[in-house]
């Protein structure tokens, strides 16, 4: 058995000793005899304290150190622990656009998930199962969306503290196709986190889909002077892939859904379909409340430094199942893309002005082409660098149980128990004190009785 | 004076009552010979052993007085007449009995001290011993046991037998109970001249005073003895909690603190009970248990004070 919170346990039974103290100290009147003279002796109280060789009220004193030591015993919240294996494991099971073997990757999970595992579920997010996981198993699809070591990693330290108590060491397994796009910045500092090595599973990796993308041509549905559609023009050499870039205004009943027409077109045949509307507001964008201006633009590894006059932002819900790909250098979105049915959606909320030579300049031109290139899901899996895989793995033994933390919000089978015993001695003590003041007061009566009969 | 009264008094002639008369037989020896006059003419009665109010013709000459038309023939003094020629009626002091009443208090506070009884035991020797004394001189003895749980009377008798009832009375009774004293002792006083109330006066005090005073003036002679223990003028060190016997309810701290205090009050108290027990023409005398003997007490108590003539 272990207790969540021992400090209660602690104070309670050194308040049970405190009280055990106090009833071997009692407190005493002079002896009592007669003196027919007593009405001349002045009115005034005399008690003494005294330490005792036996404890007084022994009833009322182990019903008081019982409650205590009850109540402190619950809000100790112990709990009962089961018993412990030499090893548990926290998988990690990659259901991110990354895999494109989904049955290799269900075998790989069924073959490393033992009952008593945490299975770890995660593409941009990670999501910690729970319950029959075996089931979940032989369900999982990958998603759309992109993967995300850095989540998946802080969700299986997670998991780890509710598995610490099974096993005496604990194995991280990675069951993923490892590609780039999953390891960020933050990645090697949280995978430190985990105080020992992961075994890594690889999975078969998303490839070209070659109906997916589709070769075509770059075009933009805008007026003749529109400034992008120089630049379209002069980044048309470069794209090889289909994609149209819509200037035209959003309708109002299009909102925020999958485009239709020569767009639709083009997103069934594994196109990128560009809304970059010159003016009206961009899918999934909101106007900001106060528009401002920033000094640049990224996406990739293709900047733009010019000022730009921002008027749309993506709000967080927006980016829900989209992955950015360009931002401000202030970090703010600035572009997203969505999956729609074989191509994808792109939004983008960078104004192109009308008047300088930003248009024809070859960094926009190159940042448009950027803009137009094949669908994520349409692109073969970019693999990790060797290294960045290697210190994924790591290479010290199986993490001990120790550094993992216990769950705080475990709940102890007992407590209530406990708090009713608790409750019923505190009861109890209320009618054995009066029983115990009763006997007390006729003990008194008839000592002077008895004095009173021998006079 | 009124003799053959001694016989009556011997512990070898109590030897029915056992051990309860044992107690007694010495101080009864003791006290054989005493003579306990009263402190003023009582009235005219039966001839006994204390100066009366009236004239009468004992042998105790007093003077003569010329003879008016009415008197006596058989009183006037022929001798004188055959040596002056007058006729003289011969005058001489009456004496009269003096019938005695002993009021005990049998109160729950007369046993005290707890282990000896001594406050009991003195006032019960106290009484038989006075009792004794004025059997002896031929007066008629009662006792009135009150303020205890039930009250017990024995009308003044002059017969031999009353010390040893008397005795038994006192013998047979534990001090307990807190009833009032002053009641019984008016029902004690009548057709007596003399009243001793030996208590502690710890009871209904302002009531016994009122009596008594009324008593005094009605020309009652009355004896207060004030049984005192040593513990309640010089209570034990040791702190204690004490409680009234006659009412346990009352319970006080006797401890440093309240001592002096108890003690300046208690004092102060018998003070003020001497001073109005005196004023009021009572024979005041205190009796501390343990300082005299009974013996001693009652040869100081029935020591004759001077005679007084009662309007």
């Amino acid at each position: 058995m272990t207790l969540l919170a021992p400090g209660f346990l602690y104070g309670s039974l050194a308040i049970g000793a405190a009280i055990m103290t106090l009833h071997f100290l009692v407190t005493r009147q002079p002896r009592s005899s007669f003196l027919p003279t007593a009405r001349f002796v002045p009115d005034t109280r005399a008690t003494t304290i005294a330490p005792a060789s036996r404890p007084s009220d022994l009833s009322v004193m182990l019903l008081r150190v019982l409650m205590v030591v009850a109540a402190g015993l619950a809000l100790a919240r112990p709990i009962v622990q089961p018993s412990r294996r030499p090893q548990a494991r926290v998988v990690l099971v990659d259901v991110s656009r990354s895999v494109g073997d989904t049955l290799s990757l269900r075998d790989s999970a069924r073959t490393n998930y033992r009952d008593g595992d945490a299975l770890v579920l995660f593409d941009s997010a990670a999501r910690v199962i729970g319950g029959n996981a075996g089931d979940t198993l032989g369900k999982i699809t990958p998603s759309g969306s992109r993967g995300s070591l850095s989540a998946a990693l802080i969700s299986a330290l997670r998991a780890a503290s509710t598995v610490r108590d099974r096993a005496d060491s604990l194995e991280l397994v990675i069951v993923s196709p490892f590609g780039r796009e999953e390891f960020d910045a933050a990645t090697d500092s949280i995978r430190s986190l985990w105080p020992g090595r992961a075994r890594l599973v690889t999975v078969g990796a998303r490839r070209l889909d070659t109906m997916a993308s589709a070769v075509g041509e770059l075009a933009i549905n805008a007026d003749s002077d529109d400034p992008l559609a120089i630049a379209v023009a002069l980044a048309r050499p470069s794209v090889k892939s289909k994609a149209i870039i819509d200037r035209a205004p959003l309708r109002a009943a299009a909102q925020d859904s999958v485009p239709t027409g020569q767009s639709h077109t083009a997103s069934i045949a594994g196109g990128a379909f560009v809304d970059w509307p010159s003016r009206s507001r961009p899918r999934g964008a909101v106007r900001r409340a106060v528009a401002d201006t920033v000094g640049g633009v990224i996406a990739e590894d293709r900047g733009v430094i010019a000022p730009f006059e921002r008027h749309w932002s993506f709000p967080t819900d927006s980016l829900r199942g989209a992955d950015v790909i360009a931002r401000w250098v202030d970090g703010e979105p600035a572009a997203i893309e969505r999956p729609a049915d074989a191509g994808c959606l792109r939004s983008v909320a960078i104004p192109v002005a009308s008047v300088g030579d930003l248009a024809i300049r070859r960094d926009f031109v190159r940042f448009v082409a950027a803009m137009s290139r094949p669908c994520a899901r349409a692109t073969a899996l970019v693999p990790a660098d060797a290294n960045d895989v290697a210190r994924l793995a790591g290479r010290s033994g199986l993490a001990p149980r120790g550094p993992f933390q216990s769950p705080g919000d475990r709940q102890s089978s007992l407590a209530p128990w406990l708090l009713g015993l608790a409750i019923l001695a505190a009861i109890s003590e209320l009618f054995v004190r009066r029983r115990a003041r009763n006997n007390t007061a006729l003990n008194g009566e008839a000592a002077l009785s008895g004095e009173a009969r021998a006079a | 004076m009124a003799g053959g009264g001694d016989e009556s008094t011997g512990s070898s002639r109590l030897t029915d009552g056992g051990q309860l008369y044992d107690e007694y037989a010495a101080l009864l020896d003791a006290v054989r010979g005493i003579r306990w006059p009263a402190r003023s003419v009582v009235r005219g009665g039966i001839p006994g052993a204390h100066t009366s109010r009236l004239w009468g013709s004992s042998a105790e000459f007093s003077e003569y007085r010329p003879y008016r038309q009415g008197d006596d023939l058989r009183r006037i003094d022929w001798k004188l007449f055959a040596r002056s020629d007058r006729a003289y009626i011969r005058l001489s002091n009456d004496r009269s009995i003096l019938p005695t009443m002993i009021v005990l208090d049998a109160s729950a506070s007369m046993a005290f001290p707890v282990a000896s009884n001594g406050k009991w035991r003195l006032a019960a020797q106290v009484g038989v011993g006075l009792a004794a004394v004025a059997r002896n001189g031929g007066d008629p003895v009662g006792l009135a046991l009150a303020g205890g749980k039930e009250a017990e009377l024995l009308a003044p008798r002059m017969r031999r037998s009353v010390i040893h009832e008397i005795i038994r009375a006192v013998g047979t009774t534990r001090p307990a109970g807190n009833s009032a004293l002053a009641p019984s002792i008016s029902l004690a006083a009548q057709s007596v001249g003399r009243l001793v109330i030996v208590s502690d006066f710890l009871g209904d005090a302002a009531e016994i005073l009122t009596v008594a005073s009324r008593l005094v003036a009605a020309g009652r002679e009355v004896h207060a003895i004030h049984v005192i223990a040593g513990e309640e003028i010089d209570p034990p060190h040791d702190a204690a909690m004490v409680a009234d016997p006659e009412s346990p309810a009352l319970r006080r701290a006797l401890i440093a603190a309240t001592r002096d205090a108890y003690v300046a009050a208690y004092g102060a108290w018998r003070e003020r009970i001497a001073h109005d027990f005196a004023d009021a023409g009572v024979a005041y005398s205190v009796a501390i248990v343990g300082e005299e003997t009974a013996e001693h007490l009652v040869r100081r108590l029935t020591v004759a004070r001077g005679l007084s003539v009662l309007a």
